[in-house]
């Protein structure tokens, strides 16, 4: 021992006055940081000012009117292609559900694209109709509901990514960074709307972009381009007169699982509570 | 105060530098191994953003098809089916007609981005469904959940399990609204009767033949008279008499020539074969009726009334539709399944009519 007991220790004094400094500088040099990082986000991106696109100035926005919807699935035919999805019946970035309330059943029956049923009456796995079971049957209500990635305001899956592989741009859209993704299925688990999918044969995860490449380009989702009912609208929400703005104006609209806290930017309308 | 004194346990002193040690090859890592724009806008690699929107568009529009199938497109902007794009029947059209001529047209910007399943597809050639079927039901099929104004057909029960396209224009399905679109501009009928002294020798000096194979034309509809003078114009239908004659019209003299014999009053051939044979010939007639007429007067401009025709020239008619001498997708499907007796107890039924 060096030191006494009872002995007065300026180094202890001396130690606490260092660790202070450190902390205040340390703190200055991160904000400073911080700031700069803040100017970085701001700016348009630079691969894409020669097409004219500025991320800052766009707000996407989707629309889902479900009282016009036919369950085609053209949309999903579309989106497979445009996008490279595989084509089995398992993998989707939008699929569309068909809820069916017959006489005296309390619950929906729900059905997709990828229902065995469905897949019989398309005669392939890699091409998609509803078939017509509820043809003979008491039917009180039915309707088909498209569903996508929501791309929420707060997403679930962005936040429980271990390596930056996910993220939200600032015109609105989550995207994923394919060659950062681990695989790791994590935010497959976070989503609350089952809109990500895990593609076996990459091993990485995939999702709905709106299609980032040609809204980028001034196009429209292939979605809402192959839909022969506008039954789906798409817009910015950042120009009053765009689609998606009059769609919200002019409907009651609601979104998926409110309660979940994600603030989703899909929009629907003529939907029922089961639907989630 | 000693030196000795001030100086650290030495084990704190290399669990220091074994932190020191550990901090500055997790620096160098990351300066050498981490992307460079990790980082720039956020949490992830700035450069995925511009990756990911390099990759090409595969829906090109309805502007894009209609640079080459202008006629097409007109076609179906006109009709009610200007609501589904081309792409979403004919599959998207991405690099048609070639990779070479897309470059030219409109796609800028190469993908470097890897992509989730592998290549692209690139069409040469777009589909034209084969089974209209299977495709047509797709959304009109009758099926609970699909919205009251989608029109919606009970396929059992609706046209025999026969292609949709034999009857419906899949570009303008709606019947009728097709061929107003083809009848063109209104000729006139004075100057018509003027033109059609050639004609007569053939078809009667108003348009009323008496020649058992060469049909009346009085009160035939006008655009399918537009439309037919036109085909031989061009050769889509040969024909060694009216080739001739149609090569010198000109489009105004079509249009007068089809206003002339149009309003012309008509007069039934009538059948010399049996009333047995044409009631046979009735019970026939059930599926040309959604085109040419209950009773073989047609109510589209496009479609011929039937009705009061040479009984001859029909039998002609329908085997050269049979054959292939006679070019028409509707009327080949229809004509193929026909045998020589049911062709006969058609034209019977169809030569008998009254016309109107």
């Amino acid at each position: 021992m060096k030191w006494k007991i009872g002995e007065h220790r300026p180094d202890r004094r001396r130690l606490l006055r260092l660790l202070g400094r450190a902390f205040v500088y340390a703190g200055t040099a991160l904000f400073s940081v911080g700031l700069m990082g803040r100017r970085g986000l701001a700016a348009a991106i630079p691969a894409l000012a020669g097409t004219g696109y500025d991320w800052t100035k766009h707000r996407w926005g989707f629309g889902i009117d479900a009282t016009r919807c036919i369950g085609c699935l053209r949309c999903v035919e579309a989106c497979k292609t445009e996008n490279g999805v595989s084509r089995d019946a398992h993998h989707f970035r939008t699929w569309v559900e068909r809820y069916v309330y017959l006489k005296g059943e309390k619950a929906p029956r729900i059905d997709s694209q990828a229902d065995p049923g469905n897949i019989a009456a398309s005669g392939s796995e890699t091409e998609y109709r509803f078939d017509n079971r509820y043809r003979d049957a008491k039917v009180e209500k039915a309707f088909f509901v498209p569903k996508l990635c929501n791309q929420c305001e707060h997403p679930p899956c962005v936040q429980v990514c271990p390596v930056g592989a996910t993220f939200r741009t600032p015109d609105g859209v989550v995207l994923i960074d394919h060659d950062y993704c681990i695989g790791c299925q994590y935010c497959v688990q976070a989503c609350p709307y089952g809109a990500r999918s895990f593609n076996p044969k990459h091993e990485v995860t995939d999702k709905c972009t709106w299609c980032y490449h040609r809204i980028t380009r001034g196009l429209k989702p292939a979605c809402v381009e192959a839909c022969p009912v506008d039954a789906r609208i798409f817009g910015d929400q950042n120009d009053p007169e765009s689609p998606i703005s009059r769609f919200i104006r002019e409907n009651r609209v609601q979104v998926l699982q409110p309660a979940m806290g994600t603030s989703p930017n899909v929009f629907y309308v003529g939907i029922e509570k089961e639907v989630v | 105060m000693a030196d000795s004194e001030s100086r650290m346990p030495r084990h704190i002193v290399r669990l220091l530098l074994i932190f020191a040690i550990g901090g500055a090859i997790a620096l160098i890592a990351r300066i050498l191994f981490q992307d460079k724009s990790y980082g720039r806008y956020g949490i992830y690699r700035g450069d995925a953003v511009a990756e990911i929107a390099a990759d090409e568009p595969m829906y090109q529009g309805p502007g894009y098809c209609q640079s080459c199938h202008a006629e097409r497109h007109a076609e179906w902007t006109a009709g009610i089916h200007k609501v589904v794009v081309c792409e979403t029947c004919h599959g998207a059209a991405a690099k048609h007609p070639s990779a070479k001529a897309a470059v030219t047209v409109d796609l800028a910007g190469k993908s470097t981005r890897v992509r989730i399943a592998g290549e692209r597809l690139e069409h040469i050639k777009l589909a034209i469904p084969a089974d209209s079927v299977k495709l047509c039901t797709l959304c009109h099929e009758k099926m609970p959940g699909r919205p009251a104004a989608q029109k919606q057909i009970e396929v059992s029960s609706h046209a025999g399990g026969q292609q949709c396209i034999v009857c419906h224009n899949p570009h303008s399905p709606k019947i009728g609204a097709a061929g107003a679109q083809k009848a063109g501009k209104p000729g006139d009928a004075a100057a018509g009767r003027k033109k059609a002294a050639a004609c007569a020798a053939c078809h009667g000096a108003e348009g009323v033949s008496g020649n058992p194979e060469w049909p009346s034309l009085a009160g035939q509809q006008r655009g399918y008279l537009a439309g037919a003078l036109l085909a031989y114009k061009s050769g889509a239908r040969p024909d060694p008499m009216m080739s001739a004659q149609a090569k010198g019209l000109s489009e105004a003299d079509i249009g007068d020539l089809a206003a002339f014999y149009s309003d012309a009053s008509c007069k039934a051939a009538g059948s010399k074969s049996s009333a047995q044979l044409a009631s046979a010939g009735k019970a026939k007639a059930a599926a040309c009726a959604s085109c040419h007429g209950a009773e073989g007067v047609s109510g589209n401009p496009a479609w011929p009334s039937l009705a009061g025709l040479q009984e001859a020239y029909l039998v002609n008619a329908l085997k050269a539709y049979q054959s292939g001498a006679r070019r028409n997708p509707m009327m080949a499907g229809l004509a193929k399944g026909l045998s020589e007796a049911e062709i006969g107890q058609l034209a019977a039924y169809y030569a008998g009519l009254k016309c109107k």
